[in-house]
């Protein structure tokens, strides 16, 4: 690869491809952006009812009090109230006098009668604030501290305070409960926490630990500041109706922030990519000198800046414009990792699709898997070995200004970013004039990419280990989606482990097994190795060797204190040694065990593989069979 | 013929499987995503084991009469506020609820003040903040009710609560909308596609030669297209049936989306013959559909409200008129786009 060139290429996919797009097309979509912003002004401004106008039937009197709430909420349509209409189903709610009401049977009905007794709540408010005694209108106030608790929870992980807030929240007095720097959500700034906690030292009615000062960390964490009203710790303001819960998935709102731009990107990467092969297009860049490499970086380079300059614009805008001042570089770099697994898996995704529709729906699906990927493991914030696996939560880290240690940002944004470079990898195989032009199926081109990288005897060892990082990425993704069934447990084969751990232990399995012994199958598929029996357990034994050594890099997960939980424990078997185990126990268990289970499983796998594609099948699964049988023996017998 | 070739074409390739699947099992955990969604929406609905409140101050017996009435929060009494604060730093419980008479400055007498601690953190302190604020709204009601003397206008009283589902407005007036348009949109990108790559590829000729004229193979996709939308629908609406969420109105409702897919569909095949490009077409299609969504506000009544209150069984006049509207648009703007396609020399793809 070289510079130069891939700048070159880089300089043609931005001036001479530039999206494909015309003046003519971008003036329209000017206009369009344009019309766009008057109509969210025009929306915004009030102009027009609300999705849920007209949605329930209110029969009602003018006379009774309740006519009123209802005409004033768009939600109802108040008619007059006729028994006969409530029992065909035209009316939701029926007065029959001021105080007696039609009984709700169905279940809008009974929606319709919730949402009356709410509005009434918000009319009573709004009759409140007219009132001239204001202190019998309103004649509660609150103020809202939130505070660490010390108690350990099942969900704690984390020792006492591990959990990086800076906030201790405990003993600390007046003073520098006021400089605690933390809170960035505050819009008044850490001043007026200060000065709150001062003024509810000086209220009279308050006791003793009011005025001892506890930081209030408005939310530490849970509110990305700007959303809903926050009360401070001002005595005077604040009713109940003002008390605004924190916004408990602030990870969905990041998800939303900076993945959403990406799907943009990646559409246009795709189709860029795609074009090349059709009608030979691409031919006329692989005949220049410049190297595969260097079109490939060149192409993509435009659209990762592309998207790195997304990225650190909307962590600019958040940051100064106060939403989250703590923001910083560090959140861009947890989301680059993120944006090349995209980038990567359209690569590819653009490599193996045969036509535009198809590359549609292959997007899709990239879109969705990667997501999830991103946002499920972000939900668990109690949880932070869970939470760590998403580089999303690194981003929320940052946002809202806890600091992060290097092993937590290593262990987030390393596997992700392997497998990007192992996509980047079997694209680039198949970036060829003899693979690129041709219309073959998607598994029959993910075999080819396989194949491609096979040379000879000892590529089973090295492929084997190239596919580590999806094995880790996906064993992750197992864990946080399985977490949740921690709890039940089941007595399997009277092992007694839980629901969770077994169907983790099934999915590493399953993964695993594939990862040995797929590009066996495709060695054998494009006749790369010879089809003999001997032949085929030295190619199962050389590919569990590879496996067996690039698996130490699941070692990772001990920057995450992962283990800690009985989940992670189970799925990184073999990672760590446990503590007080003699040395030759240790050796059998973690060098030569696992090296014979790989070696003999990938050696099943590729007697299978070398007959035919069922012979495959059976093959995989039999070996799947011994080794969750391994798993599950060891586990029960380290518990 | 065109048409079902097209059709025909789509089934065969197997990322629309795939595609099928993924909305299968979106479909399958619609209930989860109900909550999950209306969680974000309205926080209170998830509804969670008991909150321990731990209460102290002088005013602390307003405030156990007010947690009476609440069977998810439990209160405890604390005579010793140092006690209670110790109970909150060991977790026995979940929240600190301090209250005590103030003077009020907004006028005459006192207010009650109440200094709530709640736990940092994310899910649970949600949870419980939704509970604490149910309780002191009660302790308001009950202090208006007692100065009732000094307010000229006297609160309405509250209906009598009914176990309603927390999630019946959510989910029909947000999402079922938003599942019924989704085939529209997505069948319009489809058209834009099949037309620009016919173009692109050149294949576009080889069609021609039968005796098929450029405006018959456009009307083709459109159909295929178009057709393809409500059939989705259709299917959404079957799943959500299964899933408890009953749909009224399904005739109209179809009618309706084919309507919008049409009008939908049109954009985007007069975008894919105007540009002859797929990036482009694409792009614009993308853009000028959100526009003629979001513009569709001003309208005396949205789409996404009308679709919303034919499946909640509530229609109004101008629910139906929305719907013959946006037919006769749909067939005016075809025939327009048809009178377009013909006028256009097909030759130079």
């Amino acid at each position: 690869m070289r510079p130069a060139k891939l700048l070159r290429v880089a300089k043609w996919e931005v001036t001479k491809n530039a999206g494909g797009v015309d003046k003519r097309t971008l003036v329209v979509m000017a206009l369009a952006v344009l019309a766009m912003g008057a109509v969210a002004a025009v929306a915004v401004s009030g102009g027009g009812p609300g999705l849920d106008a007209d949605i329930y039937r209110v029969g009602v009197d003018e006379s009774n009090p309740y006519h009123q709430v209802a005409s004033e909420d768009p939600s109802f349509r108040v008619q007059a109230p006729d028994r006969e209409a409530f029992e065909r189903g035209d009316q939701d709610l029926t007065f029959y006098s001021a105080n007696r009401l039609s009984r709700p049977q169905t279940e809008k009905q009974s929606a319709a009668l919730e949402a009356l007794r709410s509005s009434t709540e918000s009319y009573n408010d709004r009759t409140m604030a007219r009132a001239d005694n204001q202190t019998a209108a309103f004649p509660v106030t609150v103020t809202l501290v939130y505070q660490e608790q010390n108690g350990t929870s099942t969900l704690d992980t984390s020792t006492g305070g591990g959990d990086t807030t800076a906030d201790d929240g405990n003993g600390s007095d007046g003073p520098s409960a006021g400089g605690n720097g933390t809170d960035g959500q505050t819009s008044d700034g850490a001043t007026a926490t200060g000065g709150g906690s001062g003024g509810s030292a000086g209220d009279g009615g308050s006791d003793g630990n009011t005025g001892g000062g506890e930081a209030a960390a408005a939310g530490g964490g849970a509110n990305l500041g700007g959303i809903g009203a926050q009360l401070t710790g001002d005595v005077e303001s604040g009713t109940p109706g003002d008390i605004s819960p924190p916004f408990p998935f602030e990870s969905l709102v990041l998800a939303f922030l900076y993945i959403v731009p990406m799907n943009f990107v990646i559409q246009a990467y795709g189709s860029s990519m795609l074009s090349e092969r059709l009608n030979r297009r691409g031919e006329l860049l692989l005949v220049t000198p410049a190297s595969r490499g260097d079109i490939i970086g060149g192409k993509t380079l435009p659209y990762f800046l592309g998207a790195m300059g997304v990225a650190t614009a909307i962590t600019a805008l958040l940051r100064f414009s106060g939403i989250a001042p703590s923001g910083s570089l560090v959140a861009v770099a947890a989301v680059l990792p993120i944006a090349l697994l995209f980038l990567a898996a359209t690569f590819c995704g653009a490599m193996f699709a045969r036509s535009f529709k198809e590359l549609t729906f292959v997007t899709v699906t990239i879109t969705v898997t990667l997501t999830s990927y991103a946002f499920v493991p972000a939900i668990f914030t109690d949880v932070t070995p869970i939470a760590l696996i998403s580089p999303l939560t690194l981003v929320v880290m940052d946002l809202t200004g806890r600091s992060i240690s290097l092993g937590a940002f290593a262990f987030s944004t390393l596997p992700p970013l392997f497998t990007a470079l192992v996509l980047f990898g079997l694209g680039a195989g198949l970036y060829r004039e003899e693979d690129m032009f041709t219309q073959r199926s998607i598994p029959l081109k993910v075999l080819d990419a396989l194949a491609g990288r096979i040379k000879s005897r000892k590529s089973a060892l090295k492929m084997s280990a190239i596919l580590i990082p999806f094995v880790i990425v996906a064993e992750l993704g197992a864990i946080a989606f399985l977490f949740v069934l921690d709890s039940v447990s089941l007595n399997v084969f009277g092992t007694n482990q839980s629901l969770g751990i077994v169907l983790v232990l099934g999915v590493v399995a399953v993964v695993e097994e594939l990862g040995k012994s797929l590009h066996l199958y495709a060695g054998y598929a494009h006749a790369r190795y010879e089809r003999t029996l001997r032949s085929a357990i030295g190619l199962g034994a050389l590919s569990g060797l590879g496996f067996f050594l690039a698996e130490k890099g699941l070692l990772i997960v001990r920057l995450s204190d992962l283990e800690e939980l009985p989940i992670g424990d189970a799925a990184t078997l073999g990672a760590t040694p446990p503590a007080g185990v003699p040395l030759w126990a240790v050796a059998l268990l973690f060098l030569f065990a696992p090296l014979a289970l790989h070696a003999v499983t990938a050696a099943i796998s590729s007697v299978g593989a070398r007959r035919g594609r069922w012979a495959y099948v059976a093959g995989v699964g039999v070996a799947v069979v011994v080794h969750f049988a391994y798993n599950l023996t060891v586990v029960s017998a380290l518990a | 013929m065109v048409a079902r070739r097209d059709v025909r074409s789509l089934s065969r390739e197997k990322t629309i499987v795939l595609a099928l699947l993924i909305q299968l099992f979106v479909a399958g955990f619609s209930s989860f995503l109900v909550v999950g969604l209306t969680s974000l929406y309205d926080p209170g609905s998830v509804s969670a084991g008991e909150v321990e409140m731990a209460v102290t101050g002088d005013a602390r017996d307003e405030l156990l009469a007010a947690g009476a009435e609440h069977e998810s929060a439990a209160m405890t009494e604390f005579n010793d506020s140092r006690e209670a604060q110790l109970a909150f730093e060991e977790r026995r419980v979940d929240a600190l609820l301090n209250a005590s008479y103030v003077e009020s400055s907004d006028g005459p007498g006192r207010k009650i003040s109440v200094t709530a601690r709640i736990p940092e953190g994310s899910l649970r302190s949600t949870l419980i903040v939704v509970n604490v604020r149910r309780v002191l709204e009660t302790l308001e009601r009950q202090e208006r009710f007692e100065r009732a003397d000094s307010l000229e206008e006297d609160p309405v009283p509250l209906p009598p609560q009914v176990s309603a589902s927390p999630y019946f407005g959510f989910t029909y007036t947000v999402l079922i909308p938003l599942l019924l348009f989704l085939p529209a949109f997505i069948s319009g990108s489809v058209a834009v596609d099949t037309i620009t790559e016919e173009m692109e590829r050149g294949t576009l000729e080889l069609l021609r030669v039968a005796p098929v004229s450029l405006l018959d193979i456009v009307d083709g996709k459109a159909l295929g297209m178009a057709l393809l939308a409500p059939a989705q629908s259709l299917l959404w609406i079957l799943l959500l049936s299964v899933n408890g969420i009953r749909v009224a109105n399904v005739a109209v409702i179809l009618l309706f989306v084919t309507a919008v897919a049409a009008l939908v569909v049109t954009i985007g095949v007069v975008l894919g013959v105007a540009t002859g490009k797929r990036r482009p077409a694409q792009l614009l299609y993308s853009v000028l559909t959100l526009v003629v969504f979001g513009a569709a506000v001003v309208l005396p009544e949205h789409p996404a409200t009308t679709v919303a209150k034919l499946a909640v069984d509530s229609p109004t006049l101008s629910t139906y008129a929305t719907v013959v509207g946006t037919l006769a648009v749909a067939i005016l703007a075809y025939a327009a786009a048809r009178k377009y396609v013909g006028s256009v020399d097909a030759s130079a793809f």
